[in-house]
């Protein structure tokens, strides 16, 4: 993993000033292809080729952040370390990956685009964040980077029309609401269901997929539904009206920590126990389960589509042996990784490595053609009934999440709710 | 009914959250004139001290201790170092110098400990009991009964003891006060100093529900000021009543008019503001100052 180091000042202005004047001139580089030949795009070359990572490495998400970064490097470490990558077009490159840190704020990243198409970055990948990511989508868009599977839920990035040259990884808000939708209207038993979100897309994304994948099934009835702010300190309202609704079920679209917490021990004590669904991103066993206190409750479910290392029951698993070995050997991450980022991000290390074998031109368009047409990959890591599927327009890489209930301790899939 | 009544035991429960912090917004404007924005900020220092000291391997009530004589000291020395500077002068420029503060302990907050969300061990147990058909929590409770009993303290300190008489006499007119040879300096210190110690309680009584943030007390304080003005800032009895009013009215309106929703709900206590100091500048307990000219 190289990280960037900041040019020292005159220097730094010189380089600024001749990227200024660069991009002022309408020349692209297109030149620049390093020994490429005329027609291959800046970042490749017939021995390597660059991606960059802008992303969170410090701040609030920094741990997250730090997981895709670790993850792509570990899975390119070892691939470079067999020898590479046999590219569509017969040659043999090694992947390098600079990173960059954003803190998550978009004015950063923006800034690290910016710096990525002067230091010949053939493509962006694997950055985590919504605000981010959106920050230089425009930019990427108009210099024709690719900025692709990319750590965010928002549908944007995986609508071709307006997104040409972007691909989102991680499923959008509404397959995981849909999913959890779809198992309880086949339970064919008799369900009102509570609801509460997040005022903001993510947590309409949550319910819209929800309410599509329940339309039509008679036996699920919606019976209250509430909203609440991200920047409250207290849902118990929301909770001691829903709960007078008599819900059996609770629809929780919740991404923040302290709250999902609260709300976990506020519910119990006013003595309303439905099962609950949560986001994939609060729904962390140690971190917000168990304070919660969530074995009060007859289900907890979430869902995913990465198997978690930390779980016994994948212990001896080949692919995560060989995974947290290579994170520990190449990327730099000598710990059990505490965020599912990490896994995701070696499953894009496999989706691009799919890419390169099938590109046939070092361009980037012949890339982004070869990255849409990725059926049913298995990567490592997937778990039993998800895939990477890169086919079909306004869904993102991985649209697939299986539902999964807790035990107690971690989490098992979940083949029929109850 | 029975949802109605639990809406205002939970309105009580979180109005307690910013009943704690506007008592010691009270307490420095007492002791010096000022509103101190970086209260809340002081507050989630002295409770990450506490954490620090619980993850030596102190007993929670020990390192709630030593985290609160800390605070003291701590508070005294904001006061003797840096705010000493701004006294006496423009009183706009001392409190935009508050706000420097918070950004500042904030700041240091995050470098030490990180944003992550920490898991604050409780004085008190998870359980609930039952309160004219309505559940409580036994950790609000508690918090509840310590701010009044905190409430009380500090309305007999300033209305029944010589320093809080000192304390008053200090902010309301430093020159005077010092002509009658009230050591001025150091009350004021003493009153900053007292304000970080409430400042570290009312910390370690919310940290275990809303969990420890650098920024966990930001959205509190913004109810705890209006609390603070809607009470009146000379009455830590008109904060208690208006911080538990604003807490309940937010959950009412919230849930009986639709109109409004939980989205909205954070403009009720604003616009009570407005029509309240329409008619009573003062605040709803707050004395009127006299200007004599």
């Amino acid at each position: 993993m190289k990280m960037r180091k900041k040019p020292g000042g005159v220097l730094g202005i010189v380089a600024l000033t001749a990227a200024v004047a660069l991009s002022l001139s309408g020349c692209r580089g297109d030149s620049g292809g390093q020994g490429g030949g005329s027609a291959s795009s800046p970042g490749i070359t017939d021995s390597a080729i660059t991606l960059g990572i802008t992303t969170p490495l410090s701040g609030a998400t920094a741990g997250p952040g730090k997981c895709t970064v670790a993850g792509v490097s570990a899975y390119f470490g070892a691939v470079n370390a067999a020898g590479g990558v046999k590219f569509g077009d017969g040659k043999t490159r090694t992947v390098n990956i600079k990173s960059y840190d954003d803190a998550y704020d978009p004015q950063k990243s923006l800034a690290n685009f910016q710096q990525m198409v002067s230091d010949n970055v053939f493509a962006a990948t694997a950055g985590l964040g919504t605000p981010t990511n959106r920050a230089f989508r425009d930019a990427a868009i108009s210099q024709k980077v690719p900025q692709v599977l990319v750590m965010t839920g928002d549908p944007l990035f995986s609508d071709r029309k307006q997104s040409p040259w972007q691909l989102g990884f991680v499923p959008i808000y509404q397959n995981e609401g849909a999913a959890f939708g779809k198992l309880l209207a086949k339970s064919g038993g008799q369900h009102k269901v509570a609801i509460l979100s997040q005022n903001d897309d993510y947590g309409k994304g949550y319910v819209s997929g929800f309410k599509e994948a329940i339309q039509g099934a008679s036996n699920i009835s919606v019976v209250g539904e509430q909203t609440y702010e991200a920047t409250d300190t207290s849902v118990d309202a929301q909770l001691t009206q829903l709960a007078s609704s008599g819900a059996d079920v609770f629809f929780n679209a919740m991404s923040i920590t302290p709250l999902t917490i609260a709300a976990l021990q506020k519910a119990q004590q006013i003595g309303w126990k439905p099962s609950w669904f949560l986001p994939s991103n609060t729904s962390s066993p140690t971190a917000i389960l168990e304070p919660g206190g969530a074995s009060a409750y007859p289900g907890i479910y979430s869902v995913s589509f990465a198997k978690a290392p930390q779980s016994p029951a994948f212990a001896k698993d080949p692919d995560v042996v060989k995974f947290l070995d290579e994170l520990k050997q190449y990327g730099n991450y000598p710990d059990m990784p505490a965020f599912p980022h990490c896994m995701w991000s070696y499953m894009v290390g496999a989706t691009l490595e799919k890419a390169f074998q099938n590109m046939k031109e070092p361009t980037r368009d012949s890339f982004m053609t070869a990255l849409r047409d990725i059926k049913d990959l298995k990567a490592p890591l997937m778990l039993e009934g998800t895939s990477v599927n890169t086919t079909t327009d306004g869904q993102p890489a991985v649209s697939s999440v299986v539902v999964q209930k807790y035990n107690g301790k971690g989490y098992a899939t979940a083949e029929n709710f109850g | 009914m029975g949802t109605f009544i639990q809406l205002v035991v939970d309105g009580l429960a979180t109005g307690s959250i910013y009943v704690a912090l506007a008592l010691a917004i009270v307490l420095v404007n007492q002791a010096t004139g000022l509103i101190n924005f970086a209260q809340g900020g002081m507050a989630v220092l002295s409770a990450y001290i506490a954490y620090a000291f619980v993850q030596l391997g102190l007993p929670l009530v020990l390192a709630i201790l030593i985290s609160i004589i800390l605070s003291f000291l701590l508070g005294a020395v904001v006061e003797r170092f840096l705010l000493r500077r701004f006294e006496g002068g423009d009183p706009d420029t001392a409190v935009v110098v508050t706000i420097g503060l918070l950004t500042l302990v904030t700041g240091i907050c995050a470098v030490l400990w990180g944003y992550n969300n920490l898991g604050f061990p409780s004085l008190f147990p998870l359980t609930s009991v039952e309160l004219l058909g309505a559940v409580v929590s036994v950790r609000s409770l508690a918090t509840a009964v310590t701010i009044v009993v905190i409430m009380v303290v500090l309305q007999l300190l300033f209305l029944r003891t010589k320093l809080g008489l000192a304390l008053r006499a200090v902010a309301d007119n430093p020159a005077s006060a010092a002509f009658s040879g009230l050591p001025v300096g150091r009350l004021l210190m003493v009153g900053w100093g007292l304000a970080a110690t409430l400042g570290a309680i009312a910390g370690v009584l919310v940290a275990p529900q809303l969990t420890l943030t650098p920024g966990m007390l930001d959205t509190a304080l913004v109810y705890a000021l209006a609390a603070v003005i809607l009470g009146g800032l000379d009455s830590p009895i008109g904060c208690v009543v208006a911080a538990s009013a604003i807490g309940v009215l937010e959950n009412l309106v919230a849930v009986y008019i639709p109109l409004i929703g939980h989205d909205l709900k954070i403009a009720v206590p604003f616009a009570l503001i407005f029509v309240i100091l329409i008619i009573r500048p003062q605040g709803l307990f707050g004395r009127k100052v006299v200007v004599r000219v």
